[in-house]
């Protein structure tokens, strides 16, 4: 649907006068790649020969002014706004699947400020994650979140859809590592958060912007929590006859605070498919990825701490080499042709819960998405990589290899997998996401994963953005 | 088909080389980095889009300088798939017309940016000087050629003034490409010449990877190959060179050349001759190393000078954000986009003609 005449050229002439014209693009090539994130639907879409809906205007603004005034712009013509950073996000998040502006965020790439004291980096919430912690490896440190895609994506992107890295079992969710944000609010006023998050002034409402995928606003600035570069890094693999004690040993290591920076535990599936593609080990069993970091001897401590355990349930050392081979192949996951890529169909259903409800969530949806897609030969996968003190999350992930070839019927049987999985996950005690965030794939569960909570963020959605112009559709609002 | 064009296949669903992606950085633009214009040759070839301007803009938009697959886990050959259709888009007449006239010249004369005068002597050491390096830096072939008189070698110097091959290759014009590969190899040949150096890495990767892999071109097997900056790295203990005096510490930033991501062994290499030349370890810039941007040295000034510039430019202003006063590099087809677009107070030095400076008198 193309949005031609007097309207959209004036809605270009007022976004050219704020971010001059070098930075509106309606180009053909540009709105058809920004039609796309790294969500598998419209990339299906595309890949079938098919038109996703396109934006109608790409605005790259340098400072939060300019994004003000490009609210207020899209206010005055009541038209979408759709942040963008890297567009790596896999639930739709950054899809104008109403058209509008597709306002990217990379010109925004200043780093602000590295505070060795406090250990803090402030910088706009356009800068690459990869350039930012080269920035600060600079100076010793290093920004603890390590998501698979810190290539890629950008700060606000690790923030607006609470992100997760590899090593948060120790460092924390990208969620937790933020002490400040400057935001501009969908009617364009500017604010910056409090210059702390622990304290006691009020309630804690700079949090509603982590997670908000842009419908609360923009972020524009962040300051984040770094560390020092650890002064080591004690990588293993143990091989582990069976699931459940591997998750009872990761439990044992949690709760026994013992500090792992990262416990990656693929399951069997997983164990045979994954890791003997990426890594080439042909094991049978529940592979687990153990590392300690930081001072030598408290790091060689904890780990001797958790072998005690990991050796309570049999399980067998595959000593440094396995490990340290996955931790510099970790990413090599994600690179085509080893990458999942179409024309198969998948989805990455991840989820979290407590330990008393994992495994038994697991099983569950393993048992719906395997028994529900048969005919499908579908495959269901899954890795426990992100462990707290209360539980785990679970990255369990679907693949069919032979999909429908005609693009309705592959969006009708993708939906038809989500609303299985995401009905066990919920039915089970589980979150419909841990990291990946709500997106346009999830917000049709978010009624149902809130139940009663849920006409509240309506009611501070409909308050804070009474046009309904940022990014709609996604997380829920609307649905 | 060209097979290197199954590339797009991969880069059209992948965003891990984006840390790394020049032009990426300095446009801010999805659509011109190694995804965004994997996917636009992909849709255009299932006719979701067509070559117009704007597609063609993005198309002329890589500048084939290696940094997404040097660090591509499944090296996926996307500069070169991009140089195939680009040969395609030539094919149908649809290139644009600075970038058919930039190949005519080249078809003509050899030479990109004036004349080609093939060698005359013979000998078993040769340099190649390439295009740049005899038509806009002489200088630095001068220096070079000082520096290898001092390793007492009796060196030729063939290539003066031929492209390498690769420009026509990049803009998309293969058989071009093709017979000035040839021509390189027939003068090396005619000269008799065994131990080939280079001068400039843009010849260099030509040489090395280029041909075989773009062109199907081999060189010859008793042909050896050689980086200017490896083999005078290795001359310097027996070079006897004296320190400099005088400098400020630190204020010299070293500007891995154009390419530079291709031939990782010169990173250390040329770091060896800058100490040698400055007295102290250069300054680092951020895009340094595996992680070096290009300047717009490359195909890029003709297919997209605006994109070319602006690359540049952006090298400058590392080294100025470093604090740096003056950057030194070896290459010549750099050092002369640098001199070219430098309109700061950095001073910018060649590094063969510092080293030059250095020797005793009388070797
Ligand atoms: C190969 C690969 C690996 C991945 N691995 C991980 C992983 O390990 N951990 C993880 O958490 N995720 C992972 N992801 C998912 C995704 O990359 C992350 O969620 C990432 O942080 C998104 O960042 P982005 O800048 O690309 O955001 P986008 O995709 O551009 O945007 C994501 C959402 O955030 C909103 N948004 C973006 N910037 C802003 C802003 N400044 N203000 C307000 N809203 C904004 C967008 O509107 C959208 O809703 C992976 C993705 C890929 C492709
Ligand atoms: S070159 Fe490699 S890393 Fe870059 S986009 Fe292509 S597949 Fe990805």
């Amino acid at each position: 649907m193309e949005w031609t005449g007097l309207q959209p050229e004036m809605v270009r002439s007022e976004l050219t006068e704020i971010v001059g014209d070098a930075h509106v693009s309606t180009d053909d090539a540009d709105r058809l790649v920004y039609a796309t994130d790294w969500f598998w639907l419209p990339q299906m879409w595309l890949d079938r020969g098919e038109i996703p809906r396109k934006p109608d205007f790409i605005v790259r603004p340098k400072s939060a002014e300019e994004i003000s005034a490009i609210l207020q712009v899209a206010n005055a013509y009541r038209i979408p706004v759709i942040p963008w950073g890297g567009g790596s996000g896999s639930q739709g998040g950054a899809l104008p699947v109403f058209g509008g502006i597709v306002l990217d965020t990379k010109r925004m790439n200043r780093i602000i400020e590295i505070d060795e004291k406090s250990l803090t980096v402030t910088a706009e919430a356009g800068i690459n994650g990869k350039q930012l912690e080269w920035a600060v490896n600079e100076k010793g440190l290093m920004l603890p979140h390590y998501p698979a895609s810190a290539n890629c994506a950008t700060l606000g992107g690790y923030l607006a859809p609470r992100g997760t890295g590899t090593i948060s079992t120790k460092y924390g969710k990208a969620e937790d590592l933020v002490l400040r944000m400057q935001v501009v609010l969908p009617d364009g006023h500017i604010l910056r958060t409090p210059i702390v998050p622990q304290h006691a002034a009020g309630p804690d409402f700079y949090r509603l912007f982590l997670g908000s995928e842009g419908t609360f606003g923009v972020i524009t600035e962040a300051t984040m929590q770094l560390d020092y570069l650890p002064e080591c890094r004690l990588l293993r693999a143990v091989l582990f006859e069976d699931l459940t004690d591997a998750i009872e040993a990761g439990r044992q290591i949690m709760t026994r605070r013992l500090e792992p920076f990262v416990i990656r535990l693929y399951d069997p599936r997983s164990t045979a498919s994954r890791v003997k593609k990426i890594l080439g080990y042909e094991l049978e069993g529940a592979y687990m990825v153990l590392g300690f970091d930081g001072d030598k001897d408290i790091a060689t401590l904890q780990e001797e701490k958790a072998m005690d355990i990991i050796n309570g349930f049999g399980a067998r050392d595959l000593g440094r080499e396995p490990g340290e081979a996955w931790w510099n192949h970790r990413y090599d996951f994600y690179y085509p042709p080893q990458s999942l890529k179409l024309p198969w169909m998948y989805g990455t259903t991840e989820t979290v819960t407590t330990y008393d409800k994992i495994e038994k969530l697991y099983f569950a949806e393993k048992k719906a998405v395997e028994e529900g897609y048969k005919e499908w030969d579908i495959d269901f996968i899954g890795h426990f990589s992100h462990w707290f003190h209360w539980g785990v999350m679970v990255y369990t992930r679907f693949i069919i290899r032979n999909p429908p070839d005609d693009a309705k019927e592959a969006v009708r049987l993708h939906n038809r997998v989500w609303n299985t999985a995401m009905t066990a996950v919920l039915e089970n005690g589980g979150m419909v996401n841990e990291h990946h965030g709500v997106g346009l794939k999830l917000s049709r569960f978010m009624r149902r994963q809130y139940g009663d909570a849920w006409p509240l963020l309506d009611r501070i959605k409909k308050t804070l953005d009474p046009n309904g112009i940022m990014n709609p559709g996604k997380v829920g609002f609307g649905h | 088909m060209n097979t290197a064009i199954g590339a797009i296949e991969n880069c059209r669903f992948c965003l891990m080389c984006r840390h790394v992606a020049p032009v990426g950085h300095i446009t801010h633009n999805e659509s011109v980095t190694p995804h965004g214009i994997a996917l636009v040759a992909a849709m255009q070839r299932q006719g979701q889009l067509t070559w117009n301007p704007s597609t063609l803009d993005v198309l002329y938009a890589e500048p084939d300088g290696g940094n997404c697959r040097a660090h591509c886990v499944t090296d996926q050959p996307l500069p070169a798939a991009i140089a195939a259709i680009r040969a395609e888009v030539a094919d149908d007449g649809l290139a644009p017309p600075e970038v058919v006239r930039a190949h005519d010249r080249i078809a003509e004369n050899h030479s990109a940016f004036g004349s080609y005068e093939p060698a005359t002597k013979q000998g078993e050491w040769g340099l190649f000087v390439g295009d740049v390096g005899f038509n806009l830096a002489q200088e630095t072939m001068r220096a070079a050629l000082k520096l290898l008189e001092a390793c007492e070698l009796d060196v030729v110097s063939v290539g003066c003034g031929l492209d390498s091959g690769f420009i026509p290759c990049s803009l998309g014009y293969p058989r071009t490409a093709q017979a000035q590969a040839r021509l390189c190899i027939e003068e090396v040949q005619r000269t008799g010449i065994k131990k080939l150096l280079v001068l400039s890495p843009q010849d260099l990767f030509a040489f090395l990877q280029m041909h075989q892999e773009r062109l199907d071109i081999a060189w010859p097997e008793d042909v050896v190959i050689i980086d200017l900056v490896d083999f005078l790295a290795s001359q310097v203990p027996n070079l006897k060179m004296i320190p400099p005096a005088g400098t400020a510490e630190n204020a010299t930033a070293y500007v891995d050349p154009t390419h530079a991501v291709r031939l990782p062994r010169r990173f250390d290499a040329a770091r060896t001759l800058c100490e040698v030349a400055l007295g102290y370890a250069p300054l680092e810039l951020f895009w340094r190393e595996d992680r070096a941007h290009p300047v717009g040295s490359t195909a890029i000034q003709f297919t997209r000078p605006d994109i070319g510039v602006r690359l540049t430019e952006a090298r400058l202003e590392d080294a100025i954000n470093r604090g740096a006063q003056s950057i030194v590099c070896d290459d010549p087809v750099t050092l002369y986009e640098l001199r070219l677009r430098n309109e700061s107070n950095l001073h910018i030095q060649g590094l063969y003609e510092t080293l030059l400076t250095q020797l005793p008198p009388h070797s």
